[in-house]
């Protein structure tokens, strides 16, 4: 922590003894989302441990197990999952005879010592490679991994030589301004080398993501077979189009606090306009039996989530699907009908989704997703239905009144709303949800200013900050919140206070909040403001946040 | 359960313009400011079509190229009536994978009425170079039932191979038969579920 700061650390008991003891905002005995923390795992993956590693075999198949209730996979198809990845390797064989011609030529390049120097690769924040355990480049965030394969042999000598001579496993490498990080999960090695303040266990979590991006389009199952039939294959093969989604992840992930908290942000609307559009999707879906998920999303917010009986979705999957929705203009066009792999969900099988923007005047998309695979036309019709319901009452008007901010509600512009002026940004996590409000939500035309100005750069600049938003609120925060979440001696509070900025974080068993206040604040009046601000979220906790779970 | 009196199936390799056709062919649209993005499985479209004085729905499957998704495609073309195969005739490797294509055809789906498209026209009429002879595709499309060279860019000869394709469907009398039992059918559907909606 910077030295000129006040350090503090009060006893949070006491704190919290003055703020009434079970005020928990958002909290919701029942969840739309498992709200299991992943911190941990994260963590766990920087510690040594050879032997769980590489055991990345899923137990078992949701999937499976949902299509065994209905009760109908053994007649047509047997399991259909299986069926899937039979008829995919007969592809896969197939076309690998032609792949190996391919490679013959053009592996090696002379001037690939030069490549590393030249302005693609030079002074980027944050690299991310992915190869094959055999050393063959998958991916690189920037410049052509094509011309990698030097890099990415270099890489996996390193984690070779140390798994081998010394029984153990390469988690990071520091030097005095650049931090290096290695996951190795399943048949892939991925890299993180970053000049940026995130923890090393932060960038495992950006790896563990950019991982799952890549379970999610070709399930681990077929994954770990890949490269069980041949080392050496050339993923790419079956990634083109991929790299799109795994850009856009890598970026989504250094601006949305969502990741940084494991939380899921929902549009906030009335209470009674949720509650419209979540039964105008049950009581149009009700009937259809295999439906696992029906998700209603807008601007990476939730709006709704139904849901089969028994099963819940991780935070994880939902970025996923807000990724992937964010990242694909086709939505937009015309109803896609796109196999999908959660990897939380289910690592080893694709659910099939029917994916619709609501219609033309309204941004939301609409994802329903089933066990069947034949699904889409009683799946489109569905959707019609449910988007003629929206019309007539209103519901389309309501989201867009949200999402453009052009209405004035109390969650339009909180921080005027709530009126204490000495809150400049806080963020609030509730935790048996794990969903998430923030004071200043990355409106989507800034998200897509960043994605513009990255695909140009990604360089390390100076950037002059003009109006702090959630984006460059992220940057401050993740100190603290990897204090918070440090598995050995966690923080409950922090205070911090300089001339800067004064921040707050504090963790309970019901929430984490993160506060940023003008400079040097005293901690007392910062523990009223705190008091005020949960208790205008307790107000407005119907409004902000999915209080029920319902299902089909 | 489907609405659509017809099903046609575009097919090809990634890149070719599949997309690019339909989003011509069913908006009018050509978006050559956004940057190609692959097909994610794949969409679908629906057109109303006018052919011998008759309306007729028309169902569109554009399913995606890449390699990943090559075995879901059979389900796509499973009970098309026709299937439109794109190359690319500058782009020798989006010939060499047609093969594949019409062969499949054949196997699954007999009775479907296949075209072949060469895509981007206007690529082709300004400055690139062929680089599928255009003999060879002669003896191919031989035994198929037409051949367009098209472009989404400025629209040209697009109406007109989805015309012929439509035409050639209401002229084939077997299959206008099956169309129109479908259609009762559907009608009865719609009778019952509406009782049912009033009780
Ligand atoms: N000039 C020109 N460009 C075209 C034409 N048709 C497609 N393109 C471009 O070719 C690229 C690929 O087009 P898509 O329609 O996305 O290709 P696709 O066959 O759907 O590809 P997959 O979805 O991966 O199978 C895009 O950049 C289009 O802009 C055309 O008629 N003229
Ligand atoms: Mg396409």
């Amino acid at each position: 922590m910077a030295s000129t700061s006040k350090d503090g650390v009060p006893d949070g008991d006491k704190v919290a003894g003055n703020l009434g003891d079970d005020l928990e905002p958002g909290a919701c005995s029942d969840s739309i989302l498992n709200p299991e923390d992943t911190f941990e795992e994260f963590a766990s993956e920087l510690t040594p441990n050879l032997q769980e590693r590489n055991i990345l075999t899923a137990k078992s198949s949701t999937i499976s197990e949902i299509q065994s209730e209905i009760g109908e996979c053994s007649q047509l198809h047997g399991t259909k999952s299986s069926d899937n990845l039979q008829s995919k390797d007969e592809s896969i064989s197939a076309s690998t005879s032609s792949s190996n011609l391919l490679e013959q030529n053009g592996d090696e390049a002379d001037d690939k010592d030069d490549y590393l120097r030249s302005p693609e690769l030079v002074n980027k924040e944050k690299h991310v490679f992915i190869l094959s355990s055999a050393g063959k480049p998958i991916y690189s965030r920037y410049g052509n991994e094509d011309k990698l394969a030097g890099l990415c042999g270099v890489i996996q000598a390193l984690v070779s030589v140390v798994e081998e001579q010394n029984q153990d496993i390469l988690r990071s490498i520091s030097t005095k301004d650049c931090k290096v990080v290695f996951l190795m999960k399943g048949p892939l090695i991925l890299v993180a080398v970053s000049k940026s303040n995130e923890s090393e266990t932060q960038l495992v979590m950006q790896l563990t993501y950019a991982f799952n991006q890549i379970v999610s389009v070709l399930t681990l199952t077929q994954l770990n077979r890949i490269f069980e039939q041949r080392r050496n294959y050339d993923l790419r093969r079956l990634l083109s189009g991929a790299e799109r989604l795994i850009d856009h992840l890598l970026i989504f992930m250094e601006k949305d606090p969502a990741f940084l908290l494991g939380a899921v942000r929902c549009l906030p609307l009335p209470e009674k306009s949720r509650e419209n559009i979540t039964n105008a999707i049950t009581s149009t879906c009700n009937k259809i039996r295999d439906l696992v998920f029906a998700i209603l999303i807008a601007g990476n917010q939730l709006i709704t989530l139904v849901r089969m009986k028994k099963y819940t979705l991780h935070p994880s999957d939902i970025h996923l699907l807000f990724n992937l929705v964010r990242s694909s203009e086709s939505f937009k066009t015309a109803e896609s009908w796109t196999p999908i792999c959660l990897p939380k969900f289910d690592a080893t099988g694709f659910l099939h989704g029917h994916v619709s923007y609501i219609s033309e005047d309204c941004q939301a998309c609409l994802l329903l997703l089933t066990v069947q695979r034949d699904a889409f036309f009683p799946l489109s019709q569905a959707k019609h239905t449910i988007a003629d319901k929206l019309r007539r009452s209103n519901c389309l008007v309501a989201i867009n009144d949200a999402l453009n901010r052009n209405k004035e509600l109390p969650t339009t512009n909180p921080l005027k709303h709530i009126g204490i002026p000495e809150i400049r940004h806080f963020m609030y996590k509730c935790k048996s949800t794990a969903q998430l409000f923030t004071s200043d939500p990355i409106c989507l035309d800034k998200l897509q200013d960043y994605r513009l100005r990255h695909k140009e750069g990604g360089d390390i600049t100076e950037k002059k900050i003009t109006k702090l938003s959630d984006i460059e609120h992220v940057r401050k925060y993740r100190k603290f919140c990897s204090q918070i979440h440090c598995t050995s001696t966690p923080a409950k509070l922090i205070f911090r206070s300089n001339s800067d900025d004064t921040i707050l974080a504090w963790i309970t068993n019901g929430f984490e909040l993160y506060v940023t206040f003008d400079a040097l604040m005293e901690k007392d009046q910062a523990i009223r403001a705190i008091d005020r601000l949960l208790h205008w979220i307790k107000r407005e906790e119907e409004r902000i946040f999915i209080m029920n779970a319902p299902t089909f | 359960m489907s609405r659509c009196d017809f099903k046609i199936v575009l097919l090809g390799s990634e890149h070719v313009g599949k997309t690019s056709l339909v989003l011509r062919f069913v908006n009018c649209r050509f978006n050559s400011g956004t940057p190609y993005q692959n097909t994610i499985g794949a969409a679908f479209c629906a057109k109303t079509m006018h052919s011998n004085g008759k309306d007729l729905n028309i169902g569109i499957w554009d399913t995606a190229g890449s390699e990943r998704y090559e075995a879901m495609t059979r389900m796509y073309y499973r009970g098309a009536h026709a299937a439109i195969i794109c190359y690319d005739p500058c782009c020798a490797s989006s010939w060499a994978r047609l093969r594949h294509w019409l062969a499949e055809l054949r196997t699954v789906e007999e009775d479907c009425k296949v075209y072949l498209c060469g895509t981007k026209k206007d690529l082709l009429d300004t400055n690139s170079t062929r680089e599928v002879p255009e003999d060879i595709i002669a003896t191919y499309s031989q035994g198929l039932n037409g051949h367009y060279l098209t472009s989404s860019k400025t629209g040209e000869n697009v109406e007109e191979l989805f015309q012929k394709i439509v035409d050639d469907c209401v002229a084939d009398r077997d299959l206008m038969q099956k169309v129109e039992e479908s259609r009762v059918q559907l009608a009865k559907e719609q009778e019952k579920d509406k009782s049912y909606c009033l009780c």
